[in-house]
């Protein structure tokens, strides 16, 4: 409550300046103005706008459950009268017309979400960050672990990737590897995740084996979510039953 | 003071009785009545179209198609081919008894006409849709439904005159209004979608760049709960409210956190995370935001599911080697396995209606259907057949059909079908991979 007061505010002074200055279109300034857009302005930033990954905004301690999320319990559930309960039908006797009903809203009504400037920032950003990984990667020469169906023990092959790649770590005192587990397509969505961070697990415990210190690896899974190869085949599900080692750029 | 205590203990006696009932009432409906009955007689319908008074050409046509869509889906109605029995399409009025008659005649039980068209006088275009019921076992004009607005409201109109038909003649609300929250492809990312139960009107409801997965309803439909990867590096259990926008992050642990679904009265999340090395289910009072740990053991639990008495909880586990649906009391005592067949069970969803949990099964043709079965693992259903990896079922909200996830048709498309594999329907046509649909509870 004390952020939306603050973004108020802040709305309140932005507007004034921008009227001030009379250095922006008549446009800005009706929507500096305007009670709606301002108040849609505040809902934005009450909270995270969903456009705004990262940001923090209210999302409280990162390290906890927030303590700020509202009230779930179905019984503060307010009535709608957009989504509201059914009527019945109107008596016609007589030739009379049924009461109207004005609907409106289309049901669950729906936040718009337009991919904003700071979106494409981001997806900017990912993409980037996502590249560099890969370049320095690439560079270090690290290798992937491959994995069986349904199976996260590495084999004789993957002992052997790990064993170049500890080598590399090693030597770069200073660099963080992240390893990323994935999936083939088969199986669900969800137990994939699990399964995923199986694989990274185990590829990590193996280069804490082989004398890595814990603290310089971290694990991701992205089950069957980011897959290397999109085909329906054994050779692309090959591919992508991968403990996938990185550089992490951060 | 006497009558203040003599308030009082009537107010204890209120306060005990009202949760003895409540204890009573909630034990009957462990297991609900079925509506869907081998043995029920779906109501046949007949649908004249709608007169078209004045509105754009498409408007008549349109809420007839929907309307008729609607109670096919509905399954608690046979549309009837009025034509096909001589009951020829034309204007039909209040008092028309010759058509009735005729109509009743030919077993048709129910009567359905309208008119569409620009309401009168009304500054804007507003459309404006007349609907009327004739019941053939009463004889009479039961009554009928005027409903005003604008070009973006005509589906809705078809839908909330389903919803009533379905309602006066089952008691309960109808799916029509129902929506589908799902995961889409959208550039490199996956992102958050909201649509109507048939396909229309998607709308995206995060644009955060990277993957947003597992979306679930809240009880009251006006929160989305999911996984969120906040960086490439780590995944929260976000909640976002779709009225506005706004997003909080609820859960925050350590590892992987991930399947949230919140119980039938809001009071709790449960989760997994593997914040303590393996997956493990979680429960998060939602009032006091204190999580408690359920599962202990070496395997991988996840993807809770809460019976709609919000007692019991069936969920995924590998405790075994692979994964299988187990199912517990929601304090995590009382673990038993639920499903022996195969060696893939997996994402099991608990029916609305409590008689049947949904999973992922994997046949021997080493398929991944759906299948389903009963709480207490007694009836076994495989519900789908053929190619294509089929994943996250959910029910509608008056357990009749499942919702999926299915690559039958090469790319991953949301589908429904019945729960006897019946009226299978893809219902996304565009983009490139479309998973994880959740139903929204009824309104």
């Amino acid at each position: 409550m004390r952020m939306r007061v603050a973004t108020m505010g802040l709305t309140m002074v932005v507007g004034m300046l921008l009227v001030i200055q009379g250095g922006c279109s008549k446009k800005s300034i009706q929507s500096g103005g305007d009670a709606q857009s301002s108040e849609r302005g505040m809902a934005k930033s009450g909270g995270p706008a969903p456009s705004a990954m990262g940001s923090t905004g209210s999302t409280g301690n990162l390290d906890a459950p927030s303590a700020t999320f509202p009230d779930l319990s179905l019984s503060s559930k307010p009535e709608d009268p957009e989504t509201g309960g059914l009527r019945g039908f109107d008596s016609v006797s007589g030739g009379k017309a049924p009461s109207e009903e004005r609907l409106g809203g289309g049901g669950t009504m729906l936040a718009k979400v337009e991919p904003s400037e700071s979106t494409a920032r981001q997806i900017e950003e990912i993409r980037r960050e996502q590249a560099k990984e890969q370049a320095a990667s690439a560079e270090a020469g690290l290798r992937d672990v491959f994995f069986g169906y349904d199976s996260w023990t590495i084999t004789e092959d993957g002992r052997q990737s790990l064993t170049q790649d500890a080598q590399w770590i090693k030597a770069n005192a200073g660099a963080l590897v992240k390893i990323e587990g994935h999936c083939d397509e088969r199986g669900t969505l969800a137990y994939n995740l699990v399964l995923g961070e199986k694989r990274a697990k185990a590829v990590r415990n193996y280069l804490v084996e082989l004398g890595i210190g814990a603290n310089r690896l971290s694990v991701v899974s992205y089950g069957k979510e980011r897959p290397f190869c999109n085909e329906r085949n054994e050779s692309c599900y090959q591919q992508n039953r991968r403990g996938h080692v990185v550089v992490r750029s951060k | 003071m006497n009558r203040v205590i003599i308030g009082l203990m009537i107010a204890l006696c209120v306060v005990v009785g009202a949760g003895l009932f409540g204890i009573l009432d909630s034990r009957a409906t462990d297991v609900f009545l079925e509506a869907t009955r081998p043995d029920f007689q779906k109501i046949p319908i007949g649908v004249f179209g709608f007169q078209n008074g004045g509105g754009p050409e498409w408007l008549g046509g349109r809420l007839e198609e929907v309307l008729k869509a609607d109670l096919q889906r509905s399954l608690v109605f046979s549309l009837v081919d009025l034509p096909g029995i001589g009951v020829k399409a034309r204007e039909v009025s209040t008092t028309d008894k010759a058509v009735f008659k005729q109509a009743a005649e030919n077993g048709v039980s129910v009567l359905v006409w309208g008119k569409s068209g620009q309401k009168n006088g009304s500054k804007e275009s507003e459309l404006l849709m007349d609907g009327f019921v004739y019941d053939s076992g009463s004889d009479e004009v039961v009554g009928g439904k005027r409903y005003v607005g604008s070009t973006s409201v005509v589906r809705l109109m078809a839908h909330r005159f389903a919803d009533e038909l379905v309602f006066r003649y089952t008691g309960e609300p109808g799916i029509a209004r129902t929506k589908i929250v799902y995961v889409a492809e959208h550039g490199n990312a996956r992102e958050l979608f909201v649509m109507d139960y048939d396909g229309y009107e998607p709308k995206q409801i995060t644009a955060d760049g990277f993957l947003n997965l597992m979306p679930r309803w809240s009880p009251d439909r006006r929160f989305i709960v999911f996984t969120a990867y906040r960086s490439r590096n780590t995944q929260d259990i976000d909640i976002l409210e779709l009225a506005t926008g706004k997003r909080w992050t609820l859960v925050t642990m350590a590892g992987l956190n991930i399947t949230p679904a919140l119980s039938p009265d809001g009071n709790f999340l449960a989760f997994a995370s593997s914040q303590d090395g393996n997956s493990e289910i979680y429960k998060l009072d939602t009032r006091t935001k204190t999580p408690q740990r359920l599962t202990v053991n070496q395997g991988g639990d996840l993807s809770p599911t809460w019976s709609p008495t919000g007692r019991e909880i069936a969920f995924t586990s590998d405790r075994g080697g692979a994964p299988q649906v187990f199912v517990m009391s929601a304090d995590g005592s009382n673990v038993r396995r639920l499903t022996y067949e195969g060696d893939y069970n997996a994402a099991p969803a608990w029916s609305p209606r409590g008689n049947w949990i949904a999973y992922v099964c994997r046949t021997a043709q080493r398929l991944y259907k759906l299948c389903i079965v009963s709480p207490d693992g007694q009836k076994r259903v495989q519900v789908t057949t053929g190619p294509g990896i089929d994943d996250s079922p959910s029910w509608s909200p008056d357990g009749r059909h499942l919702t999926f996830s299915s690559t039958v048709d090469g790319k991953s498309h949301i589908y429904m079908v019945d729960t006897d594999g019946k009226n299978l329907e893809r219902i996304t046509f565009g983009g490139t991979h479309n998973s994880s649909p959740s139903w929204s509870p009824a309104l």
